[in-house]
């Protein structure tokens, strides 16, 4: 990545260089003025949603249209406060969010820390035409600063303007749409399918009726009944309808910017993930999935979606459902990787005293620039790393692998899927460390030599007027 | 293969250094304080309690103070590290052996910590962090001298060849 620059850049903006200044940082902007308006509804549908059925039966329908109408108006109070001082400012290689009223808060986000930006519509947000815009940033806690909501012509200049900064995009002048390729869609009858063959749909029927048998007696049914069954009902069908609904339309493009992956049915999301930041990727063939012969692949993006729980059950699908032969092309456009004939070696056959069930499995090897580990019994997984990705390389043996003469090779990665090469034998374990070792080396100085190739324009073509 | 045996036994090509024989002593005072502790509460105990348990408490407390105090000094002497050209590497380990390759570019910062028992033998820990936690180098028992110098030799090598992530 481009630090260097970067650091000068920051340095230059708050050197007391006035031109240099002016250039950099620019006007301070609001959120669209719909936002409170939508914020206020939101934080209604909250209150409502939490008192909801309790709150009705014991205040009757007048009162409680009354204490709703109270809280929608403080909510709308609180909503424009907050949109009336929060405010957003790129400085320099920084985006900065000023909010609060009482407590002002200033975030400055570096712009090379940044992983990915969505862009996120829940479906108020897209019958109004606006649009979330959330920055996920490494060491980050959770997804930094959502900003929401601005319009969606916005959002995506905004998107292009900060990755442009970033680094993302090589010499694109801003305001200038990125040429868009599409790379996959998946068709959405095998969404639909491929969730009714999961563990979560078939427990469906059982969820139904432990939730539906309280009701089995019921002598009055009122609306207060009626409204309780259903929300039960809702906790029960929700997580396979939420999957599908996430799935649906679910299609790659990539631009220069690396790939952005737009899928949803009532809230769509648009993620852009820059090539470099991904830093493995999980391939998994679920077990009901085996007969049809069709896999998962998620990928690991540093910082994303790890702390967002909502998010993070979506965030890093790369493709909800695939066959190995329309994800082949696709893995090898996002990584360069070969995942019909991935260069694996299995373990030693004595592995099998330490992983009776996995043995036949457990493989690993590497390419110029992946690395690969293949793992597990009834759902067979494959971990994919870029070698230019890898933070470390481990050799660790326990007591029984010494007996054995087998050791464990870990590739870590600053994501949350490691390589892990298990059971290895000891010998080409430690000669498998010291080659990732001088390969993943290799691999970094060849991205960097590209990369500086790319962005020897000077970065102030990118840089706003 | 050749380079198997440049990483596994230590020969020529790789400079191995072992840290200091006082953390030995200090690893060592761990153990026999956690050790008295424990069996001074077992006597203490057996002012109030009329049988013999904390006696037979006491008594295995001391055997495992005895055997992890063998170990102890077993472990503490595997502990090595070497600077190469591009990365630090770090092994230890006496049941678990371990390895580590950690890139200089791959640090994020350099942490030099020392506790009261360490200060007291003039030691420190060196940790180099990298951004995925599994891959921490941690250095214990370096001389201070050495612990300072390992610090900066890294992070002017972290700085020189930094490439984000």
């Amino acid at each position: 990545m481009s630090i260097g620059e970067a650091v000068t850049s920051t340095s230059t903006a708050e050197a007391p260089d006035r031109e240099i200044t002016a250039t950099a940082v620019e006007p301070r902007q609001r959120l669209h003025p719909v936002t409170p308006l939508l914020r206020g509804l939101h934080m209604l549908a909250i209150v409502i949603a939490v008192f909801s059925w309790q709150g009705y039966q014991e205040l009757g329908p007048a009162r409680w249209a009354l204490g709703a109408l109270a809280v929608l108006v403080a909510a709308l109070t609180v909503a424009a406060v907050s949109w009336l001082t929060t405010g957003y400012q790129i400085h320099g290689r920084e985006l900065r969010i000023s909010e609060g009223l009482l407590w002002r808060r200033t975030r400055a986000i570096p712009l090379e820390r940044l992983q990915a930006v969505d862009v996120v519509r829940p479906l108020l947000a897209r019958l109004t035409g606006m649009a979330e815009l959330r920055l996920e940033v490494i060491g980050a806690f959770r997804a930094e600063a959502p900003l929401a909501y601005l319009s969606l012509p916005v959002a995506t200049r905004l998107r292009e303007h900060l990755l442009s900064l970033a680094g993302g995009l090589d010499g694109l002048t801003p305001g200038q749409r990125p040429v868009e390729r599409p790379v996959h869609s998946v068709r959405n009858g095998r969404v639909l399918l491929a969730q009714l063959l999961t563990p979560h749909t078939w427990f469906v029927p059982v969820g139904l009726v432990v939730a539906l048998l309280p009701y089995q007696r019921q002598e009055v049914w009122n609306l207060v009944a009626v409204g309780s069954m259903l929300t039960a009902m809702v906790g029960v069908v929700q997580v396979p309808i939420r999957r599908i609904v996430d799935d649906w339309h679910f299609h790659i493009l990539e631009d220069s910017a690396g790939l952005r992956l737009y899928h949803g049915l009532l809230s769509t999301r648009s993620q852009t993930v820059p090539r470099q930041r991904i830093q493995a990727v999980g391939v998994t063939w679920p077990l009901m999935w085996r007969p049809l012969g069709w896999l998962q692949v998620r990928m690991d993006v540093a910082g994303y979606g790890a702390h967002d729980r909502q998010a993070g059950m979506n965030a890093g699908v790369l493709l909800p459902v695939a066959d190995r032969e329309t994800a082949h092309p696709v893995l090898a456009e996002v990584l360069g990787a070969h995942l019909l004939a991935p260069p694996l070696t299995p373990a030693p056959t004595r592995a099998r005293w330490l992983a009776p069930l996995r043995y036949r499995l457990l493989a690993v090897g590497h390419d110029r620039d992946l690395v690969y580990a293949r793992d597990g019994w009834l759902i067979q997984r494959l971990v994919i790393t870029p070698l230019a990705r890898a933070q470390s390389v481990r050799v660790v043996q326990g007591p029984i692998q010494r007996l054995l003469r087998v050791a464990d090779v870990h590739v870590d990665t600053a994501g949350r899927l490691h390589v892990v090469g298990e059971h290895r034998d000891v010998d080409e374990a430690y000669a498998l460390a010291a080659t990732l070792a001088s390969a993943a080396r290799a691999a970094r100085a060849r991205e960097m030599g590209a990369h500086h190739r790319s962005t020897s324009a000077p970065t102030t073509n990118t840089s706003p007027t | 293969m050749t380079q198997a045996l440049a990483l596994e036994p230590s020969p020529d090509t790789i400079t191995w250094r072992r840290v200091s024989r006082r953390l030995v002593v200090i690893e060592e005072l761990q153990v026999l304080a956690s050790t008295v502790v424990v069996v001074a509460a077992n006597l203490a105990a057996l002012l109030f309690i009329d049988n013999r348990l904390p006696l037979f408490v006491a008594a295995v407390a001391i055997a495992i103070g005895l055997v992890s105090a063998v170990l102890v000094a077993r472990s503490v002497r595997t502990w090595r590290y070497a600077e190469r050209d591009d990365d630090l590497l770090v092994r230890h380990g006496l049941f678990l052996r371990r390895l580590s390759i950690v890139p200089y570019a791959r640090m994020q910062f350099v942490d030099v910590t020392a506790g009261p028992l360490e200060r007291l033998f003039g030691l420190a820990t060196v940790t180099m962090h990298t951004a995925a936690a599994a891959s921490d180098a941690r250095i214990p028992g370096l001389p201070s001298v050495e612990a300072a110098r390992l610090r900066d030799r890294l992070s002017s090598l972290g700085d020189a060849r930094s490439e984000g992530l």
